[in-house]
């Protein structure tokens, strides 16, 4: 091993760079948007905001409104004190949103800037309550929720550091769709190891019409997953679906309609789903292994005396170790972040039994549009992702990642 | 040796500064700074240069939005307005547009949504305004359905105006039900246990199926069932135990808890279910005799839900980032104006949200339902859904905890505890 001087770290460096921006980037943008309470429709909490801010839109808009309003009102208020405050506000708020006319939609704001902001909001909304006890105003709904708005308009941090992860912690649904993921990722993985392993061996045999064989058990791994999800919702449907009425029909479960509107059924349905699919990828993968045998081992083994058994275990599985890990590997990884067969199945239904952590995470990020919740709940499951592959790596296989 | 080292060195390097300028920039702010301007086609070459408005719609099962959308093409030379079909799925339309709107993308200028959205829209800073084009166009509030225009206001600013209101009914057929019990129905002074009463009575009568159909799979639907079994959540568990009876009735479909408006109607409207809840959209598809309607309307009455019907519906609002405003609001103003909301009462049996339609004759002739006094009751006793700025996440815990129970059987406490906690909002 030569030293590494700086030409040679420069022919690295391409290699660095390159894991940093795709790799690193967006898991420490994630990582970064868990410290604040992020959350795309509040307008108070629609950025990062480490200091205080000034939404100049919402002020402006919200000034106009408030003119508008008061302007409409002025012929319900007959004291002409009360008339000369209300102009002044009117005035000062105009100018006020004058002065930010044409700035960015938020920006960074001095302490005197907010402190004159205060105040008018302080006194507008003085205003405009004794305006309101005081004379039958025709936006006497409107002004008070109005003038909130004006407060609204100055953005607090919402930095919160690590609380995104005590609450993250204290979820119940976090940690039923944990144990989901868990269980649906174990059982699946597992079977589909058995069966892929199984059909591998019936591939790796010369026999007539190998080429078709091989060809149509790769269908299902071909069918887009959320193709294949919608595929078998139809054909799981209580009514109508030909695999319910048979599962039925062969005892497997005692009604047809307990496949996708039980807990258990619908985690039954989607593992079953998921197994179909992902078979053929599991075997392809161990074929890949079970070609690089030679097949000398087995005749020299054969002489020597060992049966199918023997040479199956002492020889083949010792041998197909590599691949067995790598397969592992993929398909928990992939099975771990299950999303688009879930979805489209069940939606993580019923009542939440099949809901996965990617499941629960697009609901909070997407359909809550709480980013910063939803990061936290994506830096969970890259933790646990990160857990999986280093156990893999570590504890099973050294040999996966050496060279010979 | 070394000069090739050397240029494939550069050459890596070259390479990997054009893939940084590919995936280093991502943006967390929306920036809707922009003022709205008419895009570059605004020259005087008349109407060979419409102006393209982008409409994001829900798919319609009537011809109704398309006829809308057609008359308003047709009304001016200015504007186009293209519909882009949204799914039927309320929630992943939700998610559709939020992903839309929160990039701060210009791609709709004019977008449908669902009452109980427009509140998180507006807060969010999505929607623009309307009043003050409102005001210019010397357009009262009170001309609108009252309920759909509460929803569209957020903190004194009015966003929005009705596309159609919507409550829910319950469909009976009149050629089976007796005409004491049609009688009770439409007086609306029956329960639920009565209305299990008569599914049991008449299910498998003249070729039927079911009894009672409603929405209860995991989804928005499963929310606005809730409510109307409970009594907008007055009686919780009573709501949620006469839910579990009906699910495993035997004369409700097996598939119930998978159930949405769609399996609705085509199960009442083939003739296979006495009772349905449903919206009023129903009724269009029956009196337009739609693909495979084999229901004729005189077979069909309609009457209040015994704990009164949810209010729904869909409202009209402006994407604050829409480059054409002025064009968005015209259409929008059209729509929801009398021209179009008598398109879509006519076309597609939609209750109009314009008011003074309610007593046209035309739309009366065309919308039979309006003249039905079953209506006119359940139009008197409607109830609201939680009203939350959460409401998404409110609804979500609701369709699961009621989803769990409904599909075991077990864990009744355990869910109404949890659905009372979401709408107290803790």
């Amino acid at each position: 091993m030569k030293r590494m001087g700086f030409k040679e770290f420069l022919f690295i460096l391409p290699a660095l760079l390159l894991i940093g921006i795709f790799s690193l980037w967006p898991v420490l943008q994630s990582f970064v948007y868990t410290f604040f309470d992020y959350r795309l429709n509040d307008q108070q909490k629609a950025g990062l905001y480490i200091n205080e801010r000034f939404n100049t839109d919402l002020f402006q808009e919200t000034a106009l409104y408030i003119g508008m309003f008061l302007d409409e009102d002025k012929k319900n208020i007959t004291d002409s004190a009360d008339l000369e405050k209300v102009n002044q506000t009117i005035k000062r708020l105009d100018q006020l949103a004058k002065a930010y006319k044409g700035k960015e939609k938020v920006i960074s704001i001095s302490a005197e800037e907010k402190k004159e902001m205060t105040t008018l909001y302080e006194e507008t909304a003085s205003l405009v309550s004794s305006l309101v006890k005081k004379y039958p105003l025709i936006h006497k709904e409107d002004l008070p929720a109005l003038t909130e708005d004006l407060k609204n308009s100055i953005i607090p941090s919402n930095f919160i550091g690590l609380n995104g992860y005590a609450k993250v912690l204290s979820d119940e649904r976090v940690r039923i769709a944990l144990w989901n993921t868990f269980f649906f990722t174990v059982v699946s993985v597992f079977i589909e190891l058995l069966l892929g392993l199984g059909l591998a061996l019936i591939l790796n045999k010369a026999m007539v019409g190998q080429g078709f064989i091989r060809t149509t058990s790769l269908i299902p791994w071909a069918i887009p997953t959320a193709v294949a999800a919608l595929m078998w919702s139809y054909m799981y449907d209580g009514t109508s679906g030909i695999m319910a009425n048979l599962f039925q029909w062969i005892g497997l479960v005692p009604d047809s309609r307990d496949l996708l509107l039980t807990g258990g059924g619908a985690m039954f349905s989607t593992i079953f789903a998921d197994v179909w699919k992902t078979t053929p990828y599991m075997a392809l993968l161990l074929l890949a292994g079970l070609q690089n045998i030679s097949g000398t081992l087995y005749e020299a083994a054969s002489i020597d005396g060992a049966g199918r058994f023997q040479s199956f275990f002492r020889i083949t599985l010792p041998l197909l170790k590599p691949s067995i890990l790598v397969a592992l590997l993929f398909r928990t990884l992939d099975a771990f972040r299950v999303f688009d067969l879930i979805y489209v199945l069940t939606g993580g239904g019923p009542g939440g039994s099949t809901e996965t952590l990617s499941v629960y995470g697009y609901k909070v990020m997407f359909a809550q549009s709480n980013f910063g919740y939803g990061s936290v709940v994506v830096m969970l499951m890259f933790v646990c992702v990160a857990l999986i592959a280093i156990f893999y790596v570590k504890l099973l296989g050294a040999n996966l990642m050496e060279k010979n | 040796m070394k000069r090739v080292s050397f240029k494939l060195l550069a050459f890596s390097l070259v390479l990997l500064l054009a893939l940084a300028g590919c995936g280093g920039g991502t943006s967390t702010q929306n920036q809707g700074g922009t003022p709205p301007t008419d895009q570059g086609g605004q020259t005087n070459q008349g109407a060979a240069t419409k102006i393209t408005l982008k409409f994001a719609a829900q798919n319609d099962n009537t011809p109704a939005t398309q006829k809308v959308i057609d008359a308003f093409n047709q009304s001016q030379d200015k504007y186009t307005v293209e519909w882009v079909q949204m799914t039927n799925d309320s929630a992943q339309m939700h998610d559709q547009l939020l992903n839309s709107l929160s990039s701060g993308s210009s791609e709709y200028d004019v977008l449908s949504m669902d009452v109980v959205w427009a509140g998180e829209f507006a807060g969010a800073g999505y929607l623009e305004p309307i009043d003050l084009f409102m005001k210019d166009a010397g357009l009262n509030k009170e001309d609108y359905n009252a309920g759909s225009m509460a929803s569209g206001n957020y903190k004194g600013k009015q966003y929005t105006l009705p596309f159609f209101p919507d409550l829910g009914l319950l469909y009976f057929r009149k050629d089976l039900v007796s005409a004491e019990d049609a009688a009770k129905l439409e007086s609306g002074n029956y329960t639920y246990q009565d209305l299990y009463d008569m599914s049991k009575k008449y299910a498998k009568q003249g070729g039927t199926e079911y009894g009672f159909v409603y929405q209860s799979k995991q989804y928005e639907g499963l929310t606005v069932n809730v409510t109307e079994f409970t009594k907008s959540f007055q009686d919780i568990k009573g709501g949620l135990e006469m839910m579990y009876q009906f699910t495993t009735a035997p004369f409700t479909p097996k598939d119930i808890l998978n159930f949405t408006e769609g399996e609705t109607h085509t199960a009442f409207e083939q003739g296979k279910a006495v009772f349905a809840r449903n919206w009023p959209y129903q009724f269009g598809r029956i009196n337009g005799k739609e693909d495979g309607v084999t229901v004729s309307v005189d077979q069909v009455g309609i009457a209040p839900l015994p704990n009164g019907g949810s209010v729904g519906g869909w409202l009209l609002g402006l994407n604050k980032n829409s480059k054409n405003m002025e064009g968005a609001w015209e259409f929008l103003k059209f729509v929801a104006g009398p021209e179009g909301q008598k398109i879509m009462s006519k076309e597609g049996g939609y209750l109009p949200g314009f008011n003074a339609l309610l007593s046209d004759e035309e739309v009366k002739t065309a919308n039979v339902m309006l003249t039905y006094p079953g209506f006119q009751k359940a139009l008197a006793s409607t109830i609201a859904r939680p009203v939350s700025p959460e409401y998404s996440k409110v609804s979500d815990t609701i369709q699961v905890e009621a989803h769990k129970y409904l599909s075991s059987g077990s864990g009744l406490d355990q869910a109404v505890s949890a659905i009372q906690a979401a709408i107290e909002g803790k």
